[in-house]
Parts: structure tokens; C-alpha cells; sequence
């Protein structure tokens, strides 16, 4: 039903004449009018306006659920994708390491410059939200420089699927490395609380999540109870432009064929300045060091897979990280 | 018992033979695994055993698996140097390797031969392949005073006599202060010497001497909440068995793992066979014409109608030989008397295709090969400067052949299994490229794992696997199909492609843009090649 371009065309003009209604909609903590009001009310949980869940949404990545971990199948994208996240969190953490420690050289040893940070600093303990199958939170638990991954998702199937997936790695096997949760962010904090890893974390991360869920703001307000003091805040997502649309809704859906049809509502994208007015408005009151937002933008390149490029979060994929003040 | 066979004088040194060696040119791998791999039980096999497995939905009830991140088959150059890589880097360093060799490792360690005395099994190591040993800290390992570097290639055509000259100086204007076209070394010399600088790593579970049974997928383990069914099992002569996140097939032209991964080698076997020695040549006693040439050694190869003959410079006034020929004539060779050997070698450089077919065929029977070659050569002018010094020994036992194949492999990677070297790739040898194509496989995978590892990927995984594949197998089957088409040009004796190939040579030599590639080609010069 959102797969044709003749069907989307309206969608998309009627989008534009709301758009500024939308922005306001962002930074106000307000529930989002065009996101509900072009969705079906089919699969309505109870209590939806109070929820950043999409029941629509959750429905639809149940269903991919059986293909998440096929190299060939829907979530291709998200598993090209996952090294670059990785290469984006070492930037993110490398500026704030270097600006607020100095690291000295063991005299003997030549290690690199990772291995240092890796034997100095403790270990880090990630929150992977909307973690999906599991992509990113088996991928950070597998590092030397983890101590442990709490991964959660609102869909059920999605769980089941990331916690056999993670059965298959011995790796992954240690209890304590990673640990499935199948909940909403507005529910985490009270099923964390007897947890003995604690419900805030060093880096909190929010990959391709943010343009599926309604209330975003709220979303990030609820997450941001769980970064630590001088933890990171990392996601993420596709700029809402002519552009993006292009490419994710129309190359990458219809033409290309690497995300499955339906994944994305154009409406509900976020642009990097809405996310940057979100971080300024609420810098003081949820503790965002403003001067750590580092922004970057990625392109999906046919044959070559994803490319970092300067500029192209005005136009597409991004991401985007923030730190709290320690 | 004499080492060397020789008409002109007494043989210097006593014998030692050396057959186990893995042969510079992958074919010969094949002679080599088929006895292994009579214990092996297909893919096919294995997934009706699978099948039968999970139907009876048998958990498995032995104690936790002995689980390894990289399980390499096949400790030959390939093999070796991708655990040499993977022990010396960092990122890398901290992953359970684990070994599995047919042959007595610390044999092959220990290998010594005396300075006069040359393993059959040599190979030209690219200065590319050279830089990487060197960088995994393992080329200071070999026996440097068994190494031969050279600086100039005389490659002819033996009918029209056309002429390919390469040096280093004239044909690659990038090629810097170093001149050094190639390093001749023997195989043994290679692997003995990964062999230390893995000890001196440590870290690498050895299984030499161990035979492979065969390779089946793993078990549930509900008890520990595991799933390995998707993970290869290596079991070995004796009962150990090792689960591998990723099965590394380094077992050669006759692979095993490839077998059980069900990936296809396809290709053609060429009816030629590789007939191989290690000879002594008479003392040099007029300087080279090569001013260039800091060594002074020179690497020859003729083509002749029935493939090509290579004269490549070892230490000393030693050299191997590489003759590309039929069957028949191989037999024949290897039946012959060191002397008329020495003669038919001496012969294939110098005397015209019409005489050498006649040396080689039956009719010629009656006469000693080295009387039908001193009369001949009476006939024929021959500028010294212009073929190798004359050969005037040959070394006991060294005397050896194989059949020659192209073989390209499918694919190199399938979950939790990769190809590399003779496993993947199998070509005929004429710009002796086998090994270090497996080179450049063992660096773009090793290079692979690093970058997943860095990046919290399963190393077994196609997706973590991907990128190996599209670096080395385009880059492989461009040096394939050169080498392929260059045996093909050269194979005919009369017609249309005599005159074009003599063209072609000529305008090759004056053509300096395609001389350099070839160049780059033979000297690993060329990025990923
Ligand atoms: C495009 S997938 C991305 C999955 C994963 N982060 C990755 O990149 O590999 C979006 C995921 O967000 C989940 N999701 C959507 N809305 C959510 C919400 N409000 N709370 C938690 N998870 C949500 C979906 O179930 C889905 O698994």
C-alpha cells in the first residue's frame, strides 16, 4: 500500500504542506498529526497515544523477522551498514578521549593507537534500542573493548529471531555479554531496575529506529535517561528531503530491491537541524554537551556498498552523536 | 652414492633427497592430497548426514566442543603465511587458531641441505610477496644464502625466435631504486622459515601428522543454549575434533574443504606435463652484457611448441628447471641417463623445433641423446649471450613431473569456510604465478578478517567474508586467463598464429606499455595481483 510511486506522490505533496506543522510537532514533545493521521488504525495497542510504539511498525519488522540475518535478504542494508557505526562511535569517542585524558605510551610496547584505548579504558557497556535482529548489539558485544550489551525491541518475533541468531556464536554465549530484552523505552527503566548492570550505560544507541517511531521526541527523552554522565547518545537515520525519498522510498524499495518494501514513511524523517534544535532545547535539562554533536553523513553506493561523504546528511542516511556532560 | 650426475667431472656432494616438498607449480598439490583425501566425506554426503541428524534430533552429548575462530587445513606456503599474518598483527592476535597438516612439521622445520644441494620445488617470489613476508616478520626466517634474486628475463619464441627482453630498469619507469624482478627460493626454504617465525608467535594449536577423516557439521548444545550446526567439524585420525568459525581450505588443487563446502573447481587439464630438476651449470667465464643485472642472473624461458622450458637462477652456478612438455616426452626425460638428459636440456634452449622433435621422437632411439646434440649443434648458430650457460649437471633425484591444470573454483567462500591458494586456483605455471597468487589471497583474506574483527563481525560469516572474494577473484582469473591464452598462442607449430605471435613478441618488446604490465604481472608489481 505505500509501495507505488503514483500512491505516494499525493502523500508526499500533502507531506510538504505540513511540514512546518511537523517541525513544531518535534521539538514540542507533542504527538505527531501526520504520522497518525495517514496510518490505518488497524493493529491499535491500548494506550497508543501515550506510546512512541508504532503497532504498524512493529507488525511490519515482525515480518521480516525470518529474513533479518540472510546476507541476501531484507535487512542487507543494515548488515553493509553496521562496520560504519562502529568507525562513527570510535570517532564520537575518540574527540572526547583525547580532549579530556592524555593518554601516555607504554615505553616498550608499540601497540596501536585502538589497542592503547582498548587496554587503558574500562570497558564499555552499550544500550542498543530498536536493536532488530541483532545486527549491531552481537557485533559490539564481539569487541575486545565490551563489557556487555543490553539490546532491546518492541517486536516480539524480532527477539525470538536475535536471540537464536545469538545462540549460534559461542562468543555471544556468556550470559553476561549480551542480553535480549523484548520492551518499549518508556518500560525499560522499571525492568531494568533490579538489574545489576544498572539502567545507564556509555553508549546508548538508536540505529534506523527513530523514523519508525511516533513521538520522537518523547522517544529521545526517555532514552536519554539512560546515557551515563560523559556517555554517548549515538543514532541513525534519513534526512527528509526530495532527495531521501528518492532514494530509500523509491531506489532502495522499488528500484533497487535492498530494503523491503514498506520499511520507510517518508513522513515520519528526521532532518539533522530538527535533531540539533532537539539537543539545544533540552541541552540543559537532560545534560547534552552541545559542542561534542558531531554529525555525518553516508551514501549508499551500488557495488561499493556505504561511503562515508561530507555534506550528504542534508540529503540522505546519517548519523549523529552527542555526549552528556560528565 | 653420488649427488650429482655428470659428464664432465665427479659428482661434489653426498646424496639427500628431498620428495615431500610442495611443488612451486599447484598442480602438483594433486599428487600430493589424493591419498588424504580418499578419508573425506562430501558436502552432499554431509548434509544427508545432516539431515539425518536433525530429523533425529540427536543433541549432542559430548563434553563443550574445542572450538576455534580459524581452523586452516593445509600447512603449506598459503596456509603458513595466512597464520603468520593473523598471529602477527594485533587486532588479530587474540583469535584460537588451530593447524591441521598430513606431513611432520617439525621435519620441515628443521629442513637443511647442503649449499650445493636444491630441493626441485622452487618458486619466484614476487618482490610484492617479498615486502608481505617481510612485514608478517617471517622473510628474515629463510636462509638468505638460499635465496636468488634476479634482475633480467630472456623469454623467446623458439620457432621465429622473436624476443621478449625485460629488465626492470628499461620497462618500469615506476619500479624505483630496486631493480629485483623476482627472488628464487626453494618451497622448503619458505615454509621452514614461516614455520620458525610462527614458533617464535606462538599461539597456533598443531596438528601435523593428523590425518583428516572427514568434515561434518556441529550439534545443538541446549545445555550451554548452542547452536553449531551450521559450524564445520574437522575430525581427526585419532578422535580430536575441532569446530571452526572459519574452515580454512589451504589443501590444494585436490581440496578437501572445498569438497565438503560444495564449491565447484572448474577447468581443463592441459595434456602437458611439468617436468622439473635442479642442475648445475658450467662457471660463467665472460661477464654478463647486463650491466643492469647486480646479480648477474638471468631467468630464461623458450617457447617452444609443446610449452614452454624455464631455466630459473638458484644460488651458486645452480638452476632449476620448469619444462612444460607432453606426456611422452616427460616420460621420456625422466627414463633417460643423466648425461642425455642433460643433453635434451641443453638442447631445448638452443636447437630448432624440427631437431628437438626429432631428439624426442622414438626414430631417434638408436643414437645417445648427447651424440645426436653435439653433431646437431655444429649445424646451428647460437649466440652465447643470448641462451643460458651450458648445463653440465644434474641433481640425483631430482628429476621429478605432474600433470598441469587450470582450475578456477566457483566461489572461494561459503559460510564458515574460504579458499585460498591451490584451493582456489590452480594454473598452468608459466609465469609462475601459483604461489604467489596465493600470496595475494592470504593478504586480502587476513586483511578481511582484521577489518571484521575490528568491526565485531563473525569472521566466518559471507557477509564478513564478502570482501575477500570480490578483491582476489577478479584479479585472479585476469592472471589465469593471460597465462592460459599465452600457453594457447604458443602451442602451434605452423599457420596463422606462428607469424602473428613473432609479430607479437616484436611488437611486445617495442611496445612499452604492455611489456611493463607483463612486468608488473610477473613482479607482483601490480596492486592486487
Ligand atoms: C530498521 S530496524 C533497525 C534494526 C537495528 N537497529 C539495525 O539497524 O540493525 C527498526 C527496528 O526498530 C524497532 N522499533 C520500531 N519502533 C520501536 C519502538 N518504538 N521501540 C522499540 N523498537 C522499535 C523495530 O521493531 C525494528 O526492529
Amino acid at each position: 500500500m505505500r509501495s507505488s510511486l503514483q500512491r505516494r506522490a499525493p502523500t508526499l505533496l500533502r507531506t510538504i504542506s505540513r511540514r512546518s506543522q511537523y517541525e513544531a510537532a518535534i521539538i514540542s514533545n507533542a504527538p505527531r498529526p501526520a504520522a497518525a493521521a495517514t496510518r490505518p488504525a488497524a493493529v491499535a495497542p491500548q494506550k497508543r497515544w501515550h506510546s512512541s510504539v508504532n503497532a504498524d511498525e512493529i507488525s511490519h519488522f515482525n515480518a521480516l523477522a525470518s529474513t533479518w540475518w540472510d546476507p541476501h535478504g531484507s535487512s542487507r542494508a543494515l548488515h553493509l551498514m553496521n562496520p560504519l557505526r562502529h568507525d562513527f562511535i570510535n570517532t564520537c569517542r575518540s574527540t572526547s578521549l583525547s580532549s579530556s585524558t592524555t593518554v601516555t605510551p607504554e615505553p616498550n610496547s608499540q601497540p596501536t593507537a585502538g589497542q592503547q584505548q582498548q587496554h587503558q579504558a574500562p570497558k564499555l557497556r552499550y544500550l542498543d534500542v530498536g536493536c532488530g535482529g541483532g545486527i549491531f548489539a552481537e557485533s559490539a558485544a564481539r569487541l575486545p573493548s565490551t563489557h556487555s550489551v543490553t539490546a532491546i525491541d518492541a517486536a516480539p518475533v524480532i527477539i525470538q529471531v536475535a536471540r537464536q541468531h545469538a545462540s549460534k556464536d559461542p562468543l555471544l554465549a556468556e550470559p553476561t555479554k549480551l542480553r535480549y530484552i523484548n520492551t518499549t523505552i518508556e518500560n525499560l527503566a522499571s525492568t531494568l531496575q533490579s538489574s545489576p548492570e544498572g539502567s545507564k550505560f556509555d553508549v546508548v544507541t538508536l540505529f534506523e529506529v527513530i523514523e519508525h517511531v511516533d513521538q520522537p521526541a518523547n522517544f529521545l527523552s526517555h532514552l536519554s535517561n539512560h546515557v551515563k554522565p560523559g556517555g554517548w547518545l549515538v543514532l541513525s537515520t534519513i534526512a527528509r528531503t526530495w532527495t531521501s525519498w528518492f532514494t530509500t522510498n523509491f531506489m532502495a524499495e522499488d528500484v533497487l530491491g535492498i530494503v523491503p518494501k514498506g520499511t520507510h514513511d517518508w513522513n515520519k524523517y528526521i532532518n539533522d537541524d530538527e535533531l540539533r534544535g532537539y539537543f539545544s532545547k533540552f541541552a540543559d535539562e537532560q545534560g547534552w554537551d552541545l559542542s561534542s554533536l558531531m554529525v555525518q553523513g553516508v551514501v549508499y553506493v551500488p557495488g561499493l556498498g556505504w561511503k562515508e561523504v561530507q555534506g550528504s546528511e542534508k540529503v540522505g542516511n546519517y548519523f549523529l552523536g552527542v555526549q552528556k556532560k560528565a | 652414492m653420488a649427488a650429482w650426475h655428470s659428464p664432465l667431472g665427479p659428482s661434489p656432494h653426498a646424496a639427500c633427497s628431498s620428495k615431500s616438498n610442495i611443488l612451486p607449480i599447484s598442480a602438483v598439490m594433486d599428487l600430493l592430497i589424493r591419498k588424504r583425501a580418499a578419508g573425506y566425506v562430501c558436502r552432499s554426503c554431509t548434509r544427508q548426514v545432516q539431515r539425518e541428524i536433525r530429523l533425529r534430533r540427536s543433541y549432542s552429548s559430548s563434553a563443550r566442543p574445542d572450538i576455534y575462530d580459524v581452523v586452516c587445513v593445509g600447512g603449506g606456503p598459503a596456509g603458513l603465511s595466512l597464520l603468520t599474518a593473523l598471529r602477527a598483527n594485533p587486532v588479530t592476535s587474540h583469535l584460537r587458531i588451530a593447524l591441521v597438516e598430513a606431513q611432520d612439521l617439525s621435519k620441515i622445520k628443521s629442513w637443511k641441505l647442503p649449499p650445493d644441494r636444491f630441493s626441485n620445488r622452487c618458486s619466484s617470489l614476487t618482490p610484492a610477496s617479498v615486502r608481505y613476508l617481510d612485514q608478517i616478520g617471517a622473510w628474515h626466517h629463510l636462509d638468505q644464502t638460499r635465496v636468488q634474486d634476479y634482475h633480467e628475463m630472456q623469454v623467446w619464441d623458439g620457432v621465429t625466435d622473436a624476443r621478449i627482453e625485460f629488465d626492470t630498469l628499461s620497462s618500469s619507469p615506476t619500479s624505483g631504486p630496486d631493480t629485483t624482478i623476482a627472488y628464487m627460493t626453494e618451497n622448503l626454504n619458505l615454509t621452514s622459515g614461516l614455520l620458525k617465525r610462527l614458533e617464535e608467535l606462538g599461539g597456533v594449536s598443531t596438528y601435523d601428522n593428523a590425518k583428516v577423516e572427514q568434515i561434518t557439521l556441529g550439534a545443538e548444545h541446549p545445555e550451554s543454549n548452542l547452536d553449531l550446526r551450521e559450524w564445520p567439524v574437522i575430525h581427526l585420525s585419532g578422535g580430536k575434533q575441532l569446530h571452526a568459525r572459519l574452515l580454512v581450505g589451504a589443501d590444494g588443487a585436490n581440496s578437501p574443504v572445498r569438497s565438503f563446502a560444495g564449491i565447484q573447481a572448474r577447468g581443463w587439464d592441459y595434456n602437458r606435463h611439468g617436468v622439473v630438476a635442479t642442475l648445475a651449470l658450467e662457471e660463467q667465464d665472460f661477464p654478463t652484457h647486463q650491466s643492469f643485472s647486480p646479480s648477474g642472473k638471468i631467468a630464461y624461458q623458450r617457447f617452444l611448441p609443446t610449452g614452454p622450458v624455464a631455466l630459473l637462477p638458484l644460488p651458486g652456478n645452480f638452476a632449476t628447471l620448469v619444462w612444460s612438455t607432453t606426456p611422452e616426452n616427460a616420460a621420456l626425460l625422466k627414463s633417460l641417463p643423466p648425461k642425455e638428459f642433460i643433453a635434451m636440456v641443453n638442447a631445448a634452449f638452443r636447437l630448432s623445433p624440427v631437431d628437438l622433435s626429432y631428439l624426442h621422437s622414438p626414430a631417434s632411439s638408436g643414437t645417445p641423446k648427447e651424440e645426436e646434440y653435439s653433431w646437431r649443434m655444429e649445424h646451428t648458430h647460437i649466440n652465447p649471450l643470448s641462451v643460458p650457460q651450458t648445463i653440465i649437471g644434474v641433481q640425483e633425484n631430482s628429476i621429478a613431473s605432474f600433470p598441469l591444470k587450470f582450475r578456477h573454483a566457483d566461489t572461494y567462500i561459503a559460510e564458515r569456510v574460504a579458499l585460498v591458494g591451490d584451493a582456489a586456483h590452480t594454473i598452468h605455471p608459466l609465469a609462475g604465478q601459483g604461489l604467489n597468487q596465493g600470496q595475494g589471497d592470504i593478504q586480502s583474506l587476513a586483511r578481511t578478517i582484521s577489518y571484521a574483527v575490528e568491526h565485531g563481525m563473525d569472521i566466518g560469516t559471507t557477509m564478513a567474508l564478502e570482501s575477500y572474494l570480490s578483491e582476489r577473484y577478479a584479479a585472479n582469473h585476469v592472471v589465469m586467463g593471460v597465462c592460459d591464452k599465452l600457453h594457447k598462442l604458443y602451442s602451434f607449430e605452423s599457420g596463422p598464429l606462428v607469424g602473428l605471435r613473432s609479430l607479437g613478441l616484436r611488437a611486445v618488446n617495442g611496445w612499452e606499455g604492455v611489456k611493463s604490465f607483463l612486468m608488473r604481472q610477473a613482479s607482483g608489481g601490480g596492486s592486487m595481483l
